[in-house]
């Protein structure tokens, strides 16, 4: 019954999300085509719940396969540093100036694409010298990449302009306004490539949830399977990263919210938590427009000041 | 039939075998003391950790098996499992154990799923198929992992010390499976249970200062039991006054 309503209430609020915002939109004006209404509606609106959609399943995909390749509930893209890693790459962008690099895509989505690969394979490399065992360490030295990232960060603050420092803040804070339809296509792309490796993966996944040892007991390559995904969630999450900034909090309480309300095994939350991620994302964005502010609220703002009292909910009623 | 030649590992930077060469005609029982080297040649032997030297299987060199076929030809059964997903059955898990028989991202067929039925029945635990792996007594645990390396169909298992959280009933019932399963599977048991290791009756490898010595029959004596793990013993007991 929970469940129902959960789902009744995010779908809903799905639906309806397009029509909420700055200039609220009624369903009649949309029939006329030429009107600002509609141009609104088709071009910034509907672009944009996509776009939500496609980053809330990517977040929380890419945290449930990082929580079971590293059998951590504290593993996300987020927590290891790899968002604040696209931060810096696109802070560098805005300091040194670049607008656009080629095929029109911004400089501040390159950089912000490359800083999060980098810290993928910054990682994979230190990892190489910790112990199987050792899955805490992996999580340190997140958390101390995420630390140095930020105080570089800081020094571009200090050395930036005004102007720089506002594009560098909102950046930082992370935003779902796009326009267009170019990038909730190329995040669809992103999202349904994730989503299909985790779910040809989801046997081996089942497996490396038991442990390490398990599944290379059972015949799974857990090296290659680990690499495989680890670049491929990364890739996911460095292309949404580069153009919404950090969005935190998804990776890591949607995973829980969906183990919470389906209490299965992982191979059968994959596709669950994607959608449960998508819709819960787009809830959030149409709080933020909801909400009149002197601009919109920044999506990243919302994700914690609700996901931080549920997960700590979670965590005091679960014990 | 298992051979080892030169085998030497190390574990955690120690080195624990050197030049080991052992051939297992059937079932071996390995002993020694705490932090001997008995789990690591284990481990050893289902590629869990690298090691210098060679295992043949079958006269066949091991490091030629693909990861598939190795889980096909060699089961491993832990003392203990710590299980990350919390929401896994104990049918589920079970059914865990015919991955290396799966083709590729399909699901587990009709038969596998056959197979798991059969050896819940076959083992006495029906009634804990539904139950979580992580609410499972260590007894019951144990029975659920020797379902597990059931259904992997491999003709050699390892047990590395099965009844080290068990209480004597627990005990009692996976020494007779595994007695059992000497029929028609190669055991190799690690323990420091030396009566159960004699109730199995299997020739004995004990490992000490990283040397392997080799008993066909004649292990289980107080005289012999003396003087290699130096405290006196009665009746395979240690003499506790």
């Amino acid at each position: 019954m929970i469940r129902f309503f959960i789902w009744f209430f995010l779908i809903g609020i799905f639906l309806l999300s397009a029509f909420i915002g700055a200039v609220d939109i009624s369903p009649k004006e949309l029939l006329d085509a030429d009107s600002l209404s509609s141009t609104i509606f088709y071009d910034l609106r509907i672009p944009r719940v996509l776009f939500g959609f496609f980053a809330g399943a990517i977040l929380a995909l890419s945290g449930l396969v990082f929580q079971t390749l590293f059998r951590n509930a504290l593993m996300t893209p987020y927590t290891l540093g790899i968002s604040s890693g696209a931060v810096l790459g696109a802070g560098i962008a805005i300091k040194l100036g670049l607008s656009t690099l080629a095929f029109g895509i911004a400089a501040v989505s390159v950089f912000g694409f490359v800083g999060a690969l980098f810290t993928v394979f910054l990682l994979l490399y230190l990892s190489q010298f910790l112990r199987q065992t050792q899955q805490t360490s992996l999580l340190l030295l997140g958390i101390a990449l995420s630390l140095f990232y930020t105080s570089l960060l800081m020094i571009i603050f200090y050395l930036g302009s005004a102007i720089q420092n506002d594009m560098l803040m909102r950046f930082t804070m992370g935003s779902l306004s796009i326009i267009g339809w170019k990038y909730p296509l190329i995040l669809g792309m992103a999202a349904f490539i994730l989503f299909l490796f985790s779910y040809l993966y989801r046997f081996e996944l089942q497996l490396l949830s038991i442990s390490q040892e398990q599944a290379q007991l059972k015949g799974v390559d857990t090296k290659k399977t680990t690499l495989r995904l680890l670049i491929v969630t990364s890739l996911a999450i460095g292309i949404l990263v580069s153009i919404s900034g950090p969005i935190g909090f998804v990776g890591l309480i949607v995973p829980h919210m969906v183990e919470k309300l389906y209490p299965q095994i992982i191979s059968k939350r994959i596709l669950k938590t994607s959608i449960f991620g998508g819709l819960f994302l787009v809830m959030c964005d149409t709080i933020s427009r909801a909400i009149q502010t002197q601009s919109e609220l920044p999506i990243g703002i919302i994700t914690a000041l609700i996901g931080g009292p549920f997960f700590i909910y979670l965590i005091v009623k679960a014990k | 039939m298992i051979e080892l030649k030169n085998l030497s590992c190390s574990f955690e930077d120690k080195r624990v075998l050197q030049n080991i060469s052992l051939t297992i005609a059937q079932h071996l029982c390995i002993l020694g003391a705490n932090g001997s080297g008995k789990s690591t040649l284990a481990k050893a032997l289902c590629g869990l950790v690298t090691y210098e030297g060679d295992i043949f299987l079958d006269e066949r060199s091991i490091n030629s098996f693909s990861l598939i076929e190795k889980a096909k030809a060699i089961a491993y059964i832990p003392a203990k499992l710590e299980i990350y997903d919390a929401h896994i059955s104990v049918q589920d898990f079970i059914l865990l154990g015919r991955f290396a028989y799966k083709k590729s991202f399909f699901e587990y067929a009709h038969k596998d799923v056959e197979m798991v039925k059969e050896t819940l029945e076959f083992l006495n635990i029906s009634r804990l198929k539904h139950n979580l792996l992580n609410e499972l007594s260590s007894g019951e645990q144990q029975l659920v992992l020797i379902a597990q390396a059931l259904v992997q169909q491999s003709q050699i298992i390892i047990f590395d010390e099965p009844t080290a959280n068990l209480d004597p009933k627990n005990s009692k019932i996976i020494a007779q499976h595994i007695k059992e399963l000497k029929k028609n599977h190669n055991i190799i048991l690690i323990t420091h249970d030396l009566h159960f290791a004699a109730y199995i009756d299997s020739p004995v490898a004990f490992i000490q200062e990283h040397a392997l010595h080799y008993y066909e029959d004649d292990f289980f004596t107080d005289t012999r039991l003396e003087e290699l793990y130096g405290v006196s013993f009665d009746g395979l007991a240690v003499q506790y006054d």
